[in-house]
C-alpha cells in the first residue's frame, strides 16, 4: 500500500518548487531471491532534506547506493541531475557531484590518520584546490567544534565526533547532493542533535540538497520532505504535517490504577495502548480531544483516569498506525503469565557510592541509586557517560574501585556468583548464536543456568509463547527478522527467572511496532512478575517507559526522577517549549539565536526554542523576527520530550564544565 | 546435617559438569553447522592424506641425465649404461660440454656427466682418469642424492675394472682388503616412504586445526560480544575455556581416526604396532596443549583475521622445526632449545614411536611429561589471559 500525501501544505513554500535533482521510479533491488526493495518511487527536490525512514532492513541502503552510483538495480530508473544512473559510466558522471557517508561509525575514515589527516585526504581525492580546502577546513572544523581535535586521531574521537568528522569528509568537496546514510545510528542524543543542527546549517548556506536515512523515528520531524520504508516498499510520503494528517486523531495520556487491568480493558477497543511509567498513552484515531477522553473513559469502565492530557500524536504514532494498517493479521501473542506471582517488595538493586577508575581517568564517580523489585529504571547518559561501566560493576565482572553495591539481595563485592545466578542480561547486540537455531539457544542457556530437564522444556515453552517464536523453532539464528531477534534474546535472558533484568541498549535496529511489542513484555515482567528491570537507552522515547530514570554525565550522576518529574524541573528551570513555523527558517534561527535565544534549533522547516515566560517571550520571539522580515505562520506551545530534557541538562552541564576549564586557564 | 551439605556439593559438581557439557555440545554444533571449516577438516584428514602419501618422494627418482661421451668406447658405454631406472633416466647425448650447461641451465636435465676422450684406453693402461658429474643442486636434496648415487655408480664401476685389470674375478676378491657395509632397516623394513610421509602429514594437519580451530571459536565469541554474554552467567572463565578445547579434541580424534583407519591403514598399510588407546590418549593430550597455545594467541587477538596470522607465526617454525621436515639433530642448537617450547617435537616422537615401533610408555614417558607440563604452563597463561581482558 502507498499513500501519497496531496501537496498543498503551505509549510513547504520556501523549498524552491523546481524539477527533482533525483528522481527514482519503479526501483527494484533483488539479493539472489530475496527482494531488498520493490517498487519505489522517489523525487527530490533541489535544496531540500529529504528522509528515508524505515527499520532495518526496510530498504533504505540499497536504494541509497544505487542513488549513489554504487549498486546495480534490476529494475525501474535512478535519475541524479538529469542522468540517468544506469552504468557505471553513467554513475562516474554524476559521483563529481555527490557526497557519500556510507553507514557505520566512521567506518569510510581512516582511524590511524589524524582528523586533518583525513580530510586532506578525502579532499585531494576529489581534487579540491589547496587554497579552497584550507577555508572549507577552517570552516568546517569551526562549525563542528572539532579545532580542538586536528590532530587527534580518528579512532581515539567519540562516536559524535567520528559522525561529525565523516560529515566533514563527505562534503569537503561541496557535492550538491549529500547522501547519508544513518549518520545518526548509534549516536547519543546530544551529539544527534548537534549533527542535525550542522547538516540543517551547512545545507542551508550552500544551497546543497541532502538524502538522508534514520532508524530514529522521532527524528522524521527534521526532514522537509520524507518516505517512510516498510519491507522494501513506500508506506507513506510527504512533509511531516502531511504525513501527520494522513492518521488524524489525538494522544492520550493518563495515569490509571490498577495499570494492567486498564491495559486490558482498553485493548479492546483501541489498537495503539502504551505503558509509560505509572502513565498510560493511547492514541485514539480520527477522534477529537473531547471524544478521545469520551471514549476512553467510557472503555475504562470504573477505573477511574487521572491527570489526563491531551496532545497531536507523534510521527512514530502515525508511522506505527500505518504499519499497523499494513498488516492487520499480524497476530501480537497474549504474554503468558509467571507461574507464581511474587512479592513487589524490597531493593533489587542498590548501588552506594560507587567508583571505578581506569587508570587515572575516573569511569564512574560515587554513583548511588535504588531500584524496588517491579521497577523500571532507566539510566541515561551520552556515550562514555559510565552507564555500561556501572552495569559491569554490578553484574560482578567489574571489580570496583570503591563503595558497594547489592543486586538480588547479594553482596557484588563478595557473591559475585550468587548474582550472575540471580541476575538476566541483554546486550545491544543481542549476544545470541546466529548459528544456533532458536531452540537451541534457548536451551543452551537454560543448561548455563543449571535447569534440569522438565524445568527446561517448561521455560522452553514459556519463551516460545512470550516471545511469539512459534513457528521459528528451527530457524536459525541469523536468519530472524531484528524484532524477533530481539525478543528471542530476551527470552534468553528470562529463562532462568530472574530476578533483576539488565538491558543495556536493547531496541537499536528495531522497528516501532516490534519496539512497543518488547515494552509490553517488559512492563507485564515488572508490574505482573515483580522482576526489577535497569536499561539504558539511547531512543528518549524508550525513556518514557521508565517508572524512574537517572542521567549520568561524566560519571556522575546528575539528575534523578520519573520522567515528569524530570520535565517539570527542567520546565521550572529554562522554560516552556515552543515550535515556530516561519517563511525562511535559515534566517529566523539566525535572528532568534542574535535575539538571545540560545537553544533555538532546526527542526525540518521548523524552530524549537524556550521560553521561560510563554506569552511575554513568545510576542518577543515573533516580534523579532517580524522585524526582520520573516513571516510567522505559527508559533505553538508543545510538551517537552525526554529528549529535550536530556539535551537541555547535558548542554547545561557541558557549558559548566568549559567554564571551569576556561576558569581555571585563566 | 553433614549429608546435607555434601549433597549440596554433589548437586554443585552435578550441575558443574552439565554445564560443561552444555558448552561443548554447543561448540561442536557451531563447528558443524560451518561448511566450509568442516569441508577443509574432511578433505585434510582424507583426500590431502592420500595425496601426500601418493606423491612426495624424497629418494632420488627419474632424474634426468645428459650424457657428453668424448670417448664413445666399451668402458664409456658399460659405464652410462649403469645410469639405470627408476633412479636415473638417460636424457640423451650432447655433442659438447658447452650444451649440456646450457641445458643444465634451462633446467631440462638434472645432472651432465661427462667422460673425458681416451676414457678407455686410459683405464686399460692403468693410467689415472676422471669423470665429471655436473648436478643441478636448486633442489639440494634431490641434487645432493643425485651426485651421491652417482658417485656410488661411478665407484663401484672403478672398483671392478681395478678387479678385472688385476686379473682377478670379482668372486674371489679374497686377498684384497675390502669392507663392505652391510645395513639392515628397521621399522620400516621396505623402506617405504609413504608411510613416512602420511604420518608426518597426519600430524601436520592434528597441529594446524587444533591451533585454530579453539582460537577461532574463541575469537568469534569476543567479536560478536556474546562472551560477555557468558561472563554475566554462572559460567566460569576456566569452564568458556575448556569447553572449546574439549569440544574440538573430541572433533580431531575422530578426524585422526578417519584419515588413519580410513586411508594410511588399507591405502598404505601403515603398521599400528603399539597400542592403539595410547596413541589415542596421547594424541588427545597432544591437541589440548596446542589448542591451549591456540587460546593464548587469541586472548591477544582482536579479531579472527589478527588470530589467522598468528597462528599461522606460531605454527609455521612448529611444522617446520619440531622435525617433521628435517631431523632435529641436524638444526643449531639454540633451535632445538627453542623447539622444546613445541608440543609437536614430542608429539613427534610418540606418534611415530607407538605406530612405528611399537613404544609403550615405559619409553615415551619423558616426552609425555614434557606435554603434560607445557599444556599446563600454556593454559594457565590463556586463563590469566582470559581473566586480565574481561574483569
Amino acid at each position: 500500500m502507498t499513500t501519497t500525501a496531496r501537496y498543498d501544505n503551505g509549510e513547504a513554500a520556501s523549498v524552491v518548487l523546481e524539477q527533482p535533482i533525483v528522481r527514482v521510479s519503479g526501483f527494484v533491488k533483488r539479493y539472489k531471491k530475496h527482494v531488498a526493495v520493490q517498487g519505489v518511487d522517489v523525487a527530490i527536490r533541489k535544496g531540500e532534506i529529504y528522509g528515508l525512514i524505515g527499520p532495518d532492513g526496510a530498504g533504505k541502503s540499497s536504494l541509497m547506493k544505487a542513488i549513489a552510483g554504487v549498486l546495480t538495480y534490476d529494475e525501474g530508473t535512478v535519475e541524479v541531475f538529469g542522468t540517468v544512473v544506469d552504468s557505471e559510466r553513467a554513475a562516474e558522471r554524476v559521483k563529481q557531484r555527490i557526497g557519500f557517508l556510507p553507514q557505520g561509525l566512521g567506518l569510510n575514515l581512516y582511524p590511524d590518520l589524524s582528523v586533518e589527516e583525513n580530510i586532506d585526504f578525502f579532499a585531494r581525492l576529489r581534487l579540491v584546490p589547496e587554497q579552497e580546502l584550507l577555508e572549507r577546513k577552517a570552516r568546517l572544523l569551526a562549525m563542528t567544534r572539532l579545532e580542538k581535535f586536528r590532530n587527534r586521531a580518528m579512532k581515539n574521537l567519540s562516536g559524535g565526533m567520528k559522525q561529525k568528522l565523516g560529515l566533514i569528509c563527505t562534503l569537503i568537496h561541496e557535492p550538491e547532493l549529500a547522501i547519508l546514510d544513518e549518520p545518526t545510528t548509534g549516536v547519543d542524543p546530544v551529539s544527534r542533535r548537534d549533527f542535525w543542527s550542522i547538516l540543517a546549517e551547512l545545507l542551508q548556506e550552500k544551497g546543497m540538497t541532502a538524502l538522508v536515512s534514520t532508524a530514529y523515528m522521532d527524528e522524521a520531524a527534521r526532514f522537509h520532505r520524507l518516505s517512510f520504508l516498510s519491507n522494501g516498499k513506500v508506506l507513506v510520503s510527504g512533509t511531516p504535517t502531511e504525513v501527520q494528517a494522513l492518521v488524524p486523531g489525538s494522544m492520550v495520556t493518563f495515569e490509571a490504577s490498577p495499570q494492567l487491568e486498564a491495559i486490558t480493558r482498553l485493548k479492546q477497543t483501541f489498537q495503539q495502548v502504551e505503558a509509560l511509567g505509572p502513565r498510560l498513552h493511547v492514541f485514539t484515531k480520527d477522534l477529537d480531544p473531547a471524544q478521545a477522553v469520551q471514549h476512553i473513559e467510557a472503555s475504562l469502565g470504573d477505573i477511574k483516569p487521572d491527570q489526563v492530557r491531551v496532545d497531536d500524536p507523534e510521527l512514530e504514532d502515525v508511522f506505527v498506525s500505518l504499519l499497523l494498517q499494513q498488516a492487520e493479521n499480524r497476530q501480537v501473542s497474549a504474554i503468558p503469565s509467571a507461574a507464581k506471582p511474587t512479592d513487589n517488595h524490597g531493593l533489587a538493586i542498590e548501588a552506594r557510592q560507587l567508583v571505578r577508575d581506569f587508570g587515572p581517568f575516573r569511569a564512574v564517580d560515587h554513583v548511588s541509586f535504588q531500584v524496588k523489585q517491579g521497577e523500571i529504571f532507566g539510566l541515561l547518559g551520552a556515550n562514555g557517560a559510565g552507564k555500561t561501566t556501572v552495569i559491569k560493576m554490578l553484574n560482578g565482572i567489574l571489580p570496583p574501585t570503591g563503595g558497594e553495591g547489592w543486586v538480588a539481595g547479594a553482596d557484588m563485592k563478595t557473591a559475585g556468583g550468587t548474582i550472575k545466578e540471580r541476575i538476566g542480561y541483554m546486550s545491544q547486540a543481542f549476544s545470541l548464536y546466529l548459528d544456533l537455531t532458536v531452540v537451541e539457544n534457548i536451551r543452551l542457556f537454560a543448561g548455563i543456568y543449571g535447569l534440569d530437564g522438565r524445568a527446561t522444556d517448561q521455560r522452553l515453552n514459556w519463551v516460545m509463547s512470550m516471545a511469539g517464536l512459534k513457528g521459528y523453532e528451527s530457524n536459525l539464528t541469523g536468519r530472524l527478522p531484528m524484532g524477533v531477534r530481539q525478543r528471542l534474546a530476551l527470552g534468553c535472558a528470562l529463562v532462568h527467572q530472574p530476578r533483576v533484568l539488565f538491558l543495556d541498549e536493547p531496541t537499536s535496529g528495531v522497528d516501532p511496532i516490534g519496539r512497543r511489542h518488547f515494552w509490553d513484555i517488559l512492563s507485564k515482567l515488572a508490574r505482573e512478575e515483580g522482576v526489577a528491570i535497569l536499561v539504558t537507552t539511547h531512543y528518549m522515547s524508550e525513556a518514557e517507559h521508565c517508572d524512574q530514570l537517572a542521567l549520568m554525565y561524566a560519571g556522575r550522576i546528575v539528575a534523578e526522577g520519573s520522567p515528569g518529574d524530570m520535565k517539570q524541573g527542567v520546565e521550572k528551570e529554562a522554560g516552556h517549549l515552543f515550535e515556530v513555523v516561519a517563511d525562511d527558517p535559515g534566517k529566523a534561527l539566525l535572528e532568534l539565536r542574535r535575539a538571545g535565544f540560545a537553544g533555538a534549533a532546526l527542526y525540518g522547516t521548523r524552530i524549537h526554542l524556550f521560553c521561560r515566560d510563554p506569552v511575554r517571550d513568545k510576542d518577543c520571539a515573533c516580534g523579532v523576527l517580524e522585524s526582520s522580515g520573516v513571516k510567522v505562520r505559527s508559533a505553538s506551545m508543545r510538551p517537552l520530550s525526554l529528549e529535550d530534557v536530556f539535551v537541555y541538562k547535558v548542554m547545561a552541564l557541558e557549558r559548566q564544565d568549559r567554564a571551569t576549564t576556561q576558569e581555571a586557564a585563566a | 546435617m553433614m549429608n546435607a551439605v555434601s549433597g549440596l556439593g554433589s548437586q554443585r559438581a552435578v550441575i558443574w559438569w552439565h554445564r560443561l557439557v552444555v558448552m561443548t555440545r554447543k561448540e561442536m554444533l557451531q563447528l558443524f553447522r560451518d561448511v566450509p571449516i568442516v569441508a577443509f577438516l574432511v578433505y585434510s584428514f582424507t583426500l590431502a592424506i592420500y595425496i601426500t602419501g601418493n606423491g612426495i618422494r624424497s629418494q632420488l627418482h627419474d632424474a634426468s641425465l645428459l650424457v657428453h661421451d668424448a670417448d664413445h668406447s666399451v668402458s664409456s658405454r658399460e659405464l652410462i649404461h649403469r645410469f639405470q631406472a627408476p633412479f636415473f633416466r638417460l636424457n640423451g647425448e650432447v655433442a659438447d660440454s658447452r650444451e649440456g650447461l646450457r641445458r643444465l641451465d634451462r633446467g631440462t636435465a638434472v645432472a651432465l656427466l661427462e667422460i673425458p676422450p681416451r676414457f678407455h684406453e686410459q683405464l686399460v693402461t692403468g693410467e689415472p682418469t676422471a669423470v665429471q658429474l655436473l648436478v643441478d643442486t636448486t633442489n639440494s636434496a634431490n641434487g645432493l642424492s643425485a651426485a651421491s648415487y652417482a658417485a656410488r655408480i661411478v665407484a663401484r664401476f672403478g672398483q671392478e675394472t681395478v678387479l678385472n685389470r688385476v686379473g682377478r674375478a670379482e668372486e674371489s676378491s679374497d686377498g684384497l682388503p675390502l669392507i663392505l657395509s652391510e645395513h639392515r632397516v628397521w621399522y620400516n623394513p621396505d623402506q617405504n616412504e609413504a608411510w613416512f610421509e602420511c604420518i608426518s602429514h597426519l600430524l601436520r594437519q592434528i597441529t594446524i586445526f587444533a591451533l585454530l580451530l579453539p582460537a577461532a571459536a574463541l575469537v568469534r565469541e569476543k567479536e560478536r560480544g556474546t562472551v560477555e554474554q557468558l561472563l554475566v552467567s554462572p559460567l566460569t572463565p576456566f569452564q568458556i575455556m575448556i569447553s572449546k578445547v574439549l569440544a574440538m579434541t573430541v572433533v580431531i580424534l575422530g578426524a585422526t581416526a578417519v584419515g588413519l583407519f580410513g586411508i594410511m591403514q588399507p591405502v598404505f598399510g601403515v603398521p599400528i604396532k603399539g597400542s592403539i588407546w595410547l596413541f589415542f590418549t596421547l594424541t588427545a593430550l597432544f591437541v589440548v596443549t596446542t589448542a591451549c597455545m591456540g587460546l593464548a594467541a587469541a586472548t591477544l587477538a582482536r579479531n579472527q583475521g589478527q588470530v589467522g596470522m598468528m597462528t599461522l607465526l606460531v605454527a609455521a617454525p612448529m611444522l617446520m622445526l619440531s622435525g617433521i621436515t628435517a631431523p632435529m639433530e641436524a638444526m643449531p642448537v639454540w633451535v632445538r632449545y627453542l623447539m622444546a617450547l613445541s608440543p609437536l617435537r614430542y608429539y613427534i616422537e610418540i606418534a611415530n614411536g607407538i605406530l612405528l615401533k611399537g613404544a609403550g610408555m615405559n619409553i615415551l614417558w619423558d616426552s609425555v611429561l614434557a606435554m603434560v607440563a607445557l599444556g599446563a604452563a600454556l593454559f594457565g597463561f590463556g586463563m590469566w589471559r582470559f581473566r586480565r581482558q574481561f574483569a
